[in-house]
């Protein structure tokens, strides 16, 4: 009976140190001896991240076996203190451990919930398990359908939907004005961390150009650089203001820089184009009555903080949702674990009655010696591979049917394997000798 | 004409199953919904084509003194201006008003009573068809900045006044791309609203030897125009975007809904549906 485990630490159980040391980059199961030929454990998979290290692994031997394994490894591997692991580590085993992959793939367990980083991390982990071959049939499946959980989750609900930082909130406020940003130019106003990334997501987003405009040229420019932009002087802004459709402000001017009463002419002269500006400056630079007028449009930090605060209480609504699709999709796993012991079963059971067929054949035609032509010798294979396939018929449509209808289907599959002696045990004449009467 | 008759329904129907499958795709963001609703709309619009094509070579009488076929008409232009919107701009939304408006004229077209409408004669003259044709777009166009313009009020509203965007607005397109389909229904619309004007002008000199004749229909039409044309000079020369033309097309809209069924029916005029 294969059984799944999952050791880990995450941002949650174990503070920054503790995982800088647990890290497992560049672990290699096999060359560390994690999967031997008759070790513990049969398939494993390590995902090392910075917020998470987690071993998932599977194998038919007593837990203490596996976790002892494992642990062993995974301390050896790092040169740390096997007991400081055990402190800050969490444990999942079987439809716990497939559980908790899912909601690690939904990013239901992310820091930052909803953010999509961690399903692309879990990819890169599985398809370098898949080259060194350190994964068979219960993780291969197991992966596939965390991968196919998590898209289900982000269709489905709207954990992922709703940007969740400042400069992302921006740009998609930006696509709600504009819709396609290829034909809009942006412009920077003094230079700030904050605006530099916003500009980053607006160039991501098709943004035609960044205008970096700066009190010193100099810095412009070198700014602009970093986006293949142009750069002007802060005295040529009102010009500016007629060519680009979005306004990033930043400066650390003490007073409002662009005022509603000239924004008035300019508007006018831009043949009323809607503008939007993003005042991401404190003190602020433009002044809040600009919003007034048509076609204009201004977020300030507070309003884009708000935002984001909304956003983020929304995915945690929608995080509810997206557990209920998680326990679908266990109980679904579950039942194909379940079916997967009735598989090997149903195979070894035709595999023996076929050694039989093969054997009682040639028994016979040894019985016959030459007497035997081409034709008969197909025919009587025929017959005996079709009797066993017969009467193995009824017992396997019989635990398929168990299998579907019952919980517990695991006995009559055990019973099976008995019945039929699949396992090749040898059972002592007096094996049951006290039930007897 | 019985067998057009059910004809009429079945598109009536097909129209009725898109304009529930295009909302209820929108409202509970179900994409192949929403396609397969527009499916049913092209079906329904490629059958409406060949059951006007129909009845004007068959009937050809009957039908021209037939209010109901102008509604159906009208029903078909509007969904013409909305496929010709939706392969130039990609402006997938429209679909949301195109369906449902397409049903409420279609379908009033088949409750009208097929009574005569008393039609002066010379009535299948040039200028009359010019008159019919050109109205009829013009008034799609004219929807389409209608619904158009709803939208972009509500989805500016929200924007400026910060307030949370519900998954509905959000699936909705930019106020750029709601921006759009009022210029264009501006720029394509009141050049054809001109020329079905004065082509009525025109016919109604011919066939009453009077050009102007107080009637209530015509006074209404004489201020749409007005308005209309103030709109273009705005939005073309002076650069108008955004609330101010969207809030003048809801108006002008409306104005032409009330020429076109209030006067028709209430008032007692000459352009009258009613026998």
């Amino acid at each position: 009976m294969q059984k799944i485990y999952l050791f880990g630490l995450n941002h949650r159980t174990a503070s920054v140190e503790v995982r800088e040391k647990f890290a497992l980059t560049n672990f290699n199961p096999l060359k560390e001896g994690l999967i031997s030929q008759d070790g513990p454990i049969t398939e494993a998979l390590v995902l090392s991240t910075c917020n998470r290290v987690e071993i998932l692994c599977v194998g038919s031997a007593a837990q203490e076996d596996v976790e002892n394994k494992v642990l062993n490894t995974w301390a050896g591997f790092c040169a740390a203190d096997i007991n400081l692991l055990k402190k800050n580590m969490y444990f999942y085993q079987d439809l716990g451990a497939v559980e908790h992959l899912f909601t690690v793939a939904s990013s239901l367990d992310s820091m930052v919930l909803g953010e999509p980083q961690i399903l692309g991390q879990l990819k890169d982990a599985y398809r370098k398990a898949v080259k060194e071959q350190t994964v068979k049939v219960i993780i291969n499946r197991l992966l596939h359908k965390s991968f196919s959980v998590a898209k289900r989750v982000c269709t489905e609900t709207a954990v992922a939907a709703n940007a969740v930082s400042i400069s992302y909130a921006a740009v998609e406020l930006a696509k709600r004005i504009f819709g396609d940003l290829s034909k809009h130019r942006a412009m920077l106003v003094g230079a700030g961390e904050m605006a530099e990334l916003a500009a980053i997501h607006l160039l991501n987003s098709g943004v035609q150009e960044i205008l970096v405009v700066n009190r010193t040229l100099e810095r412009a420019q070198e700014l602009a650089c970093k986006f293949q932009g142009k750069a002007a002087c802060l005295d040529d802004l009102q010009d500016n203001l007629l060519t680009v459709d979005i306004v990033i402000s930043s400066t650390g001017a003490p007073s409002t820089i662009i005022q509603a009463r000239d924004l008035k002419k300019i508007l006018k002269k831009r043949k009323h184009r809607p503008i939007f500006f993003i005042d991401i400056a404190v003190p602020r630079d433009i002044d809040p009555d600009v919003n007034l007028l048509d076609n204009v449009y201004l977020y300030d930090i507070d309003d884009l903080k708000e935002v984001v605060e909304e956003n983020l209480a929304n995915r945690k609504a929608e995080a509810e949702k997206a557990r209920m699709i998680i326990k679908q999709e266990v109980d679904k796993f579950a039942q194909w674990l379940k079916s997967l012991d009735l598989n090997p079963t149903i195979v070894d059971l035709l595999a023996k009655g076929e050694t039989i067929a093969q054997r009682e054949l040639k028994r016979t035609l040894r019985g016959l010696k030459q007497d035997v032509d081409e034709k008969t010798y197909l025919a009587m294979e025929t017959l005996a591979q079709s009797l066993v396939k017969k009467l193995y018929h009824e017992p396997i449509m019989f635990l398929k049917r168990r299998t579907r209808e019952e919980e517990n289907a695991q006995k009559f599959i055990d019973l099976t394997r008995r019945m039929f002696n699949l396992d090749n045990e040898h059972i002592p004449e007096n094996a049951h000798k006290d039930r007897k009467r | 004409m019985i067998s057009l008759r059910i004809f009429d329904l079945g598109i009536a129907l097909l129209y009725f199953v898109a304009a529930i499958q295009v909302l209820a795709g929108f409202l509970f963001r179900q994409k192949k919904l929403q396609s397969l609703g527009n499916y049913l709309t092209v079906a329904g619009f490629g059958l409406h084509s060949i059951d006007l094509g129909l009845q004007y070579f068959f009937y050809f009488k009957e039908t021209l003194v037939q209010s109901q076929f102008y509604f159906s008409l009208l029903a078909w232009a509007f969904l013409l201006v909305f496929f010709l919107l939706w392969f130039r701009l990609k402006l997938k939304f429209l679909s949301l008003i195109a369906a449902p408006l397409a049903l409420i004229l279609f379908s009033s077209s088949l409750a009208i009573s097929p009574k005569v409408i008393p039609i002066p004669p010379r009535l299948s003259g040039l200028w009359f068809a010019l008159h019919i044709g050109t109205l009829f777009i013009s008034m799609g166009f004219l929807a389409m900045a209608f619904g158009a313009g709803i939208a972009y009020l509500y989805l500016e509203k929200k924007i400026k006044t910060k307030s949370r965007l519900s998954s509905f607005s959000k699936d909705l397109p930019s106020l750029t791309a709601f921006d759009r389909a009022n210029h264009l229904a501006v720029t394509w619309g009141f050049p054809l609203f001109t020329v079905g004007t004065l082509s009525g002008f025109i016919w109604a000199a011919f066939t009453w030897k009077k050009i102007f004749t107080w009637d209530p229909k015509e006074i209404l039409a004489i201020i749409i125009w007005l308005l209309y044309a103030y709109l273009f000079h705005q939005r073309l020369a002076l650069g108008w975007k955004g609330r101010k033309p969207a809030k003048l097309a809801i108006i002008i809209f409306v104005l032409t809904v009330i020429s076109m069924l209030g006067v028709n029916f209430l008032i007692p005029t000459h352009h009258s549906f009613k026998p």
